[in-house]
């Protein structure tokens, strides 16, 4: 097949269907922009997930009766552990102060004992700590006769994993989705085209056109339309992106300590590609039926 | 003769015979076209050609004909393989076309070229852009594409007339078109299928008169028409098909037993 020639062709269709690839390619678009949200949101969660596993920390609370040796030795054991970064003792009478002084509470709280906030090692781990490392070094610390309690906030953590796998589910479903709505919008709208050009096929058959000939240019407009509402796609998410962006970051991202990012380079690329190669697929698929001349 | 003339044998089991141009030892002596006991069934019960035998040799002008339905279009179609022999053989430069695969039927087009009644021009597109497509399909160079389709159009009468849309021309200039897209690929054969059908006996003269300067050229033309005024001004070789079966084949209307009205049509 010649290339060029095409090219030349398809620009030629692109130009007399322009009505009606505007109008696929609106639509494409819109599909292309729920993917690219749900990609979006998705990257999001995975970072704040991967952040909060990563600054994890454990509170080790300790017994009333737990004596100053008992609880250096305890401190000195923890600071020897490779997945700790720091470990800061916190009294009862601090902990109690500190309660008071962040938190918004009534004055019936405020009459509470200081054995009621049982004192504690803040434990930060180091970057590099896994889950399954946190949950060992728990376990170990928990033998001991000086801690009452382990606190390692895993349960924030699965929760978020299990809304990021969510996400992650959700958006292979919908990709699947995309894919499909993609295909048949364009397949629908080659078809449509394919008819309006019947004649132009037929004269390109009865002179002796391959199959592969008067293929080319639609895959080319199919992918074309493809490509182009992609992009257009990304572009209406990164302007919606850059709106959003600093009030986003100054409220959520404030409480959570992560600041949301835009779609990675290569995931951009990924839902442009894919665009158009479903664009070739559905409109390769859709011309197939009326080359029979 | 160019490398894509001897591709892969499977799929081009055609050269491309151009007019005019010297065909290998062996094929130069055969007929160009052989029709041998051709069936063709559209309804069981019902054949639309039974038994056809014809012989066309190269460089030959042949009238065929016949009444509406007698089976004329359908000869041409199987030729150019839209349809498929039911039972017999026809052998296009001594190659059985009913034998080719369906990715091997545009190299046999590209050795024909098609007139139609009704044109088939596409009207949006420009006279030049409806000839050159023929040769777009060849990968031809543009520039070389440019040359050829201006000496087309200059021996249809349509010199200059390149850039115009064929929306905008009369019926005789729209089938010139046609004949232009035709030609402009030197086939070795042309089917003409009720190409004058459209068109004034006026204009139909100058029609027949194009598709004789093209057949002086070298280039058999078979020519289905069921008008007999113009079967009657020449003296060409005349096929008559009625109810599916060639009932004559002779040189001339003058020759024909019993006179214009005893042909089918």
């Amino acid at each position: 097949m010649d290339l060029k020639a095409a090219v030349t062709r398809a620009r030629r269709g692109l130009r007399e269907e322009r009505g009606l690839y505007l109008v696929a390619v609106s639509s494409l678009a819109v599909a292309f922009l729920c993917l690219a949200g749900v990609l979006l949101a998705t990257q999001n969660l995975s970072t704040m997930a991967a952040r909060w596993g990563q600054s994890g920390r454990v509170s080790v609370y300790l017994a009333g009766d737990a004596s100053p040796d008992d609880v250096t030795k305890l401190e000195g054991l923890l600071r020897g552990l490779p997945d700790v970064a720091r470990v800061e003792h916190v009294t009862s009478a601090q902990a109690r102060a500190d309660f008071l002084e962040h938190a918004d509470v009534g004055a019936a709280l405020g009459q509470l004992p200081p054995e009621a906030f049982p004192a504690s090692l803040e434990v930060t781990l180091a970057p590099s700590a896994t889950a399954q490392r946190v949950d060992a070094i728990a376990g170990r610390v928990k033998s001991f006769a000086a801690v009452t309690d382990v606190e390692t906030y895993r349960g924030w953590f699965d929760q978020l994993d299990t809304l990021v796998s969510a996400g992650r589910v959700a958006a292979i479903v919908l990709a699947a989705l995309v894919a499909l709505c993609v295909l048949a919008v364009i397949g629908n709208t080659i078809r449509l085209a394919v008819a309006r050009r019947r004649q132009e096929i037929e004269v390109m058959k009865l002179c002796g056109a391959t199959d592969g000939f008067v293929r080319g240019p639609l895959v080319l407009e199919g992918t074309f339309q493809g490509f182009v509402a992609a992009v257009i796609a990304i572009l209406v998410l990164m302007v919606g992106f850059l709106a959003l962006k600093d009030p986003i970051n100054a409220t959520v991202a404030a409480l959570i300590g992560v600041r949301v990012a835009f779609l990675s380079s290569w995931m951009v690329v990924a839902v442009i590609v894919g665009g158009a190669v479903i664009g070739a697929a559905g409109s390769a698929l859709s011309v197939r039926r009326y080359l029979d001349v | 003769m160019s490398r894509e003339d001897f591709g892969e044998e499977g799929a081009r089991p055609f050269a491309f015979f151009r007019a005019g141009a010297r065909a290998e030892p062996g094929v130069a002596n055969k007929p160009i076209l052989v029709l041998e006991d051709v069936y063709k069934y559209f309804r069981v019960d019902q054949p639309t050609l039974r038994g056809v035998n014809l012989t066309v040799e190269r460089g030959e002008f042949v009238f065929v004909t016949g009444p509406s339905g007698a089976g004329k279009s359908t000869l041409l179609q199987l030729i150019y393989r839209k349809h498929t022999v039911d039972d017999g053989r026809i052998l296009f430069s001594g190659r059985d076309i009913a034998r080719l695969t369906e990715r091997s039927i545009p190299y046999l087009r590209r050795n024909l070229g098609i007139v139609f009644q009704d044109f088939k021009i596409i009207g949006h597109w420009t006279v030049f852009e409806n000839v050159a497509i023929a040769l777009e399909i060849l990968s031809m160079p543009r520039r070389l594409v440019r040359a050829r389709v201006a000496e087309a159009l200059e021996r249809v009468g349509l010199s200059g007339r390149g850039d115009a849309l064929t929306d905008t021309l009369s019926g005789g200039e729209q089938q010139r078109v046609a004949v232009a897209r035709a030609i402009v690929t030197e086939p070795a054969l042309i089917l003409a299928d009720e190409p004058t059908g459209n068109l004034d006996p006026h204009l139909a003269i100058d029609v027949l008169t194009l598709f004789e300067e093209i057949n002086a050229t070298g280039t058999t033309v078979l020519f289905a028409t069921h008008d007999h005024s113009l079967i009657a001004k020449r003296d060409h070789r005349l096929v008559s098909i009625d109810e599916g079966r060639v009932v004559e084949s002779r040189r001339g209307l003058t020759t024909w037993a019993g006179g214009l009205h005893s042909v089918g049509g």
